[in-house]
């Protein structure tokens, strides 16, 4: 939240950039699959396409990235500080989300006044940004099985496997929608609660500016 | 080579008006169909002619339209499809054979007993009231198919119908329909079936298949669903020719339009050949004349399983989906009704947000855990 600092250490550069890449594909994808889904101006469908096949796979490349930088890239866990420990543990709660779930939500709904104790990224945050990892492989196991060169791969079966289990193309595409439409109300929460705080977490993620705070553990 | 029988072919040809040289173009096309060249077209005459000597048909009927049976039978000449078929000993076809009653299903008994033909079925088996939703020669219908299919050589199941229940197991299906490899399998006949969806199935393809059965002697390629994958192994989408103007973004908005008269793409008003598997677009129908995105219709799906609620309504771009108390909605209202809901929370937050004063910055901190302060208050374990 705002009430500390925010520094680079919070989210190393590969970090950023991943979030970065992540966001563009994610606007790309959005746009691009409502047209698909129904084409609201003449002229787009083949660039369309294109660009939703292109930016899908650059979405799997650097989702996956991102999984393999938590075990391999070090930021850190707690607010206020520069001290530095595996990303993973941003991702999982940790001991300072202990007990922490159900007064994190009473916070959001206006059942108690003070913010709760937590680690950098609260319980029900690393819940969410959990989430959207099965959700952006579920969103691309969807896609695949909707996409008609994959029938020549190898694991088509795979695929296969799914459209029998639905019920066919059609009801697979409506899956595919709603899977982005899931990802917008992520996306839409996600944005809003990084930045109703204050904005300094988002200036540090995209654009890797610090804020300092003076009574920060770390200056102490 | 049995000359006589070659002979008999071409009387029977000619007497309904099929030209020798009509007879080799065909078996020519059927070549290309099955993947062949058409230097196999003698091969294949061969095959029918023989083939009719030796392969009888029986064309056992189920819940159906007799869509299927028109769709082999009405044409404006007399085809070369419907003529093969007679070539080949048809056996029992009820719609179209002269006898009648117990006579008739007297022939699939013999044939059966005989062994070594082939099972045409067209619709949909009624399992609904213990089968006796349909019921033929005084017992349910089913128990035809149960029984031409033991000793059958190879079956075939044409149109969606008879393939996975087609429209007459669309919701709420009060009949019980399901198609043949369903049925079969339930009271253990475990044999393979060729499945021909299409509604109605298309006679160019049980041609194609039976002439398979008889040049090659066994069952083409199926996929994982029993059907041929050269028939139904890629989209109506990706050989439409049409496709041009899919790809440039050019849309029939509206029917009676001039985007229409344009033979502009037809995604937008509900063309389901994204999704549907056939060859429509190059074998076409109705003696290969036009086919129905070239006629100026949305493919309309009838080639997928469980089609008709899949790819109902038809003019529209996707299916419904049903949310209970509500009934069929369209996706894109049930996305826009949650993205709606969804901002309309955060707005609301943001307002009380702003009344408590956290905007910007949050609420105070606290100093200990809730838990934890609780659990002090309990004398807990400090
Ligand atoms: C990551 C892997 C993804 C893959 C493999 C994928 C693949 C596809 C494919 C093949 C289509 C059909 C296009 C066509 O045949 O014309 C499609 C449509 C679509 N995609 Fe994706 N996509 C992916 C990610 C996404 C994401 C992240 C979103 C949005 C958040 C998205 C939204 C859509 C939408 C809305 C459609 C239209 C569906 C419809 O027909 O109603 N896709 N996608
Ligand atoms: C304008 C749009 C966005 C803004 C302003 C934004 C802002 C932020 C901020 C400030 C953080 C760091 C949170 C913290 O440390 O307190 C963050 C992390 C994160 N964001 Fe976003 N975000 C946006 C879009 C997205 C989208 C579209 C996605 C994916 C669907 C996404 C997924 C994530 C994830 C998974 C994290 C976890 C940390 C990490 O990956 O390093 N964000 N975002
Ligand atoms: S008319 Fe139908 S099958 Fe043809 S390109 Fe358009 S959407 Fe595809
Ligand atoms: S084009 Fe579509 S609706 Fe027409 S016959 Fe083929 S699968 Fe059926």
């Amino acid at each position: 939240m705002s009430g500390h600092g925010h520094y680079r250490e919070a989210h190393p550069l590969p970090l950023m950039l991943s979030h970065w890449s992540n966001l563009i594909s994610m606007i790309v994808l959005v746009f691009t699959g409502f047209y698909i889904h129904f084409p609201f101006f003449a002229g787009f469908m083949g660039a369309a396409r294109s660009l939703h096949f292109f930016f899908m796979y650059l979405l799997l490349v650097t989702i996956t990235a991102r999984i393999i930088m938590a075990f391999t890239v070090k930021d850190t866990n707690q607010m206020g500080t520069k001290d530095r420990d595996w990303d993973w543990k941003n991702w999982i709660p940790q001991a300072e989300n202990r007990h922490q779930l159900i007064e994190t939500a009473k916070y959001y709904l206006f059942m108690r006044k003070e913010h709760v104790i937590s680690a950098k990224n609260g319980a029900l945050q690393k819940i969410a940004y959990l989430a959207t990892i099965p959700l952006t492989y579920a969103i691309a196991y969807a896609g695949f099985a909707i996409y008609t060169p994959a029938h020549q791969w190898g694991i088509w079966p795979f695929f296969e496997a799914g459209l029998t289990a639905v019920g066919g193309d059609m009801n697979m595409r409506i899956i595919h929608y709603f899977l982005m439409w899931a990802i917008i109300l992520f996306t839409m929460i996600h944005v809003y609660l990084a930045n109703i705080y204050g904005v300094a977490p988002t200036k540090l993620m995209f654009f890797w500016i610090e804020t300092e705070d003076p009574h920060d553990r770390y200056h102490q | 080579m049995a000359q006589d029988a070659r002979g008999e072919v071409y009387d029977l040809l000619a007497a309904r008006g099929v030209s020798r040289r009509d007879f080799l173009k065909y078996c020519g096309s059927v070549a290309a169909l099955l993947g062949l060249s058409e230097m196999y077209a003698p091969q294949i005459a061969a095959a029918v002619e023989s083939g009719a000597k030796l392969k009888p048909v029986l064309w056992i009927a189920q819940g159906l339209c007799t869509g299927c049976t028109e769709s082999m039978a009405q044409s404006r000449t007399p085809d070369v499809p419907t003529v093969v078929l007679d070539i080949l000993s048809v056996n029992y076809w009820e719609t179209v054979m002269a006898s009648a009653g117990s006579d008739a299903l007297k022939a699939i008994t013999e044939t059966v007993d005989k062994g070594g033909y082939i099972l045409i079925v067209e619709g949909s088996i009624m399992n609904g009231a213990n089968g006796n939703t349909l019921r033929v020669g005084g017992r349910p219908g089913r128990e035809d198919v149960k029984e031409a299919a033991k000793n059958a050589d190879a079956i075939i199941a044409v149109g969606s119908c008879a393939v996975d229940g087609g429209w007459v197991k669309a919701a709420p299906n009060p009949a019980g329909a399901t198609g043949v490899s369903e049925y079969l399998a339930s009271v253990g006949i475990s044999k393979p079936i060729i499945n021909l969806p299409t509604c109605p199935v298309n006679p160019e393809w049980i041609v194609a298949m039976i002439v398979d059965v008889l040049l090659v002697g066994k069952l083409p390629a199926l996929d994982s669903k029993g059907r041929p994958t050269l028939i139904y192994g890629s989209t109506i989408h990706d050989n439409c020719p049409r496709r041009g103007h899919f790809e440039n973004g050019e849309f029939v908005e509206k029917f009676g339009t001039v985007e229409e008269k344009k033979q502009f793409c037809l995604y937008k008003v509900g063309c389901k050949g994204p999704q549907t598997y056939t060859n429509c677009p190059y074998v076409r129908w109705n003696d290969r004349v036009s086919w129905c995105v070239e006629s100026g219709s949305p493919c309309i799906g009838c080639g997928n399983f469980n089609w008709v609620d899949n790819d109902a309504p038809f003019l529209t771009r996707t299916s419904n989906v049903k949310l209970p108390g509500i009934g069929g909605v369209a996706p894109s209202t049930v996305g826009a009704v949650l993205g709606g809901a969804a901002a309309v929370a955060l707005g609301v937050h943001a307002v009380v947000s702003g009344t408590q004063g956290r905007v910007g910055k949050g609420g105070p901190p606290e100093t200990e855990k809730a838990y934890d302060r609780k659990k002090a208050a309990k004398g807990g374990d400090k």
